[in-house]
């Protein structure tokens, strides 16, 4: 009888899905949940075993194997805290209380490149992300058209990511 | 990094603006592409700056923008200081009061005194003919009427009383005596007394003058 389980490098699916679990399950959970990395280390070891058990036949892509694992992980946590307190924690957009030193540098290299921007493409990220009007809203606020937003956005992302590299 | 049919999703999923339909499609296609990954990687760090570091727009830019790019309400409202619309208030509000008021002072019907004793009110009286200079002595007197039953007094002074007459008409001829004293160059003027059928007066013209001027 042959094995027809794809061969999976588990320690290369560590290294690839740590950072894609820990995003999803933080922006479910909100990062000022104190047990968000428990929860992204629970789905990441029953991800393993599963595999280990031969529950992943490669009937989808281990992504999406390995995103349903989380999804399913993320609602059981949400209901066992909800017995608790009655209400599922509201995902905060960005707080960020267990940040790094390592992320704290590149939050303030990232600081500094938008500092460094036009006023023009400072406006456009203040009004679309920091205030987060629709793209029309902004549009008509600046007197451009809505293409012209979604281009001063793109490009002083663009500028961002140059100025990080420097 | 290559273009992604999802790349425009990005944005709209970090700022929660995706139906839950299309938020689990999305979820589903970061957990199988690297490269979409890495974007919203990078562009959650930027809006992650944006959203905590106030500093990145300096203290006294926000308030630029906020004002540049206002409303079209806002920025009627932003083009004054509260000061200068309280200021541009309180004259508008005077201008009201003096538009309306005005009238009705003009309205308020004159107090004449009689004998030095009774006082009457009556209206305003308008004189239509002559009010400025004429080229030839006027043929006529012509004035407002105010009602019927009313005995209009007129009177013609060339520095004193040159001619007085009584009509219950609105208008009075010159005879040919009085038309022949009066002489080109000389200033004369006229006005008109009404009287009630009780011979009360009820109403007093200003006095106008005018110039018989041949030479214009």
């Amino acid at each position: 009888m042959t094995n027809s389980r794809p061969e999976i490098d588990l320690d290369e699916l560590v290294l690839k899905y740590r950072p894609v679990v820990s995003f999803r399950v933080r922006k479910a959970l909100g990062g000022a949940t104190p047990d968000w990395e428990d929860v992204a280390d629970e789905i990441i070891t029953q991800a393993i075993e599963k595999i280990k058990n031969g529950e992943f036949r490669g009937e989808s892509s281990i992504g999406t194997f390995i995103y349903t694992i989380t999804s399913r992980r993320i609602v059981d946590h949400i209901r066992q805290k909800m017995r608790v307190l009655r209400h599922a924690p509201e995902p905060s957009a960005y707080p960020d209380p267990h940040e790094t030193v390592e992320s704290r540098e590149r939050a303030e290299q990232i600081a500094e490149a938008i500092k460094g921007l036009k006023p023009k493409f400072r406006e456009v990220l203040y009004l679309y992300y920091f205030k987060e009007m629709p793209r029309e809203e902004v549009a008509r606020r600046l007197g451009i058209p809505p293409r012209r937003v979604s281009e001063r956005v793109n490009y002083a992302l663009k500028l961002i990511k140059k100025g990080l590299k420097k | 990094m290559t273009e992604c049919k999802y790349d425009g999703l990005i944005d709209r999923y970090l700022l929660n603006r995706l139906e839950e339909g299309d938020r689990n499609e999305f979820e589903e296609h970061y957990f199988n592409c690297a490269s979409c990954f890495a974007k919203m990687v990078e562009r959650d760090q930027v809006i992650g700056v944006l959203k905590r570091e106030r500093s990145v727009f300096a203290t006294e830019e926000r308030p630029a923008i906020e004002a540049r790019t206002a409303a079209w309400h806002d920025r009627v409202f932003a083009f004054f200081t509260p000061k200068q619309w309280a200021l541009a208030g309180a004259a508008a509000a005077l201008l009201v009061a003096v538009l309306t008021v005005t009238p009705l002072l003009r309205d308020t019907p004159p107090e004449f005194v009689m004998n030095g004793e009774e006082t009457v009110r009556g209206g305003s009286l308008t004189l239509i003919s002559p009010i400025i200079d004429i080229k030839t002595v006027p043929a006529y007197f012509e004035w407002k009427k105010l009602g019927e039953d009313v005995e209009y007094q007129v009177s013609i002074y060339n520095g004193k009383l040159l001619w007085k007459t009584s009509t219950t008409d609105n208008t009075v001829s010159l005879p040919d005596d009085i038309k022949s004293r009066m002489i080109a160059g000389q200033r004369y003027s006229w006005q008109v007394k009404a009287f009630s059928k009780q011979g009360t007066l009820i109403a007093v013209s200003s006095r106008v003058q005018f110039t018989v001027n041949p030479a214009n």
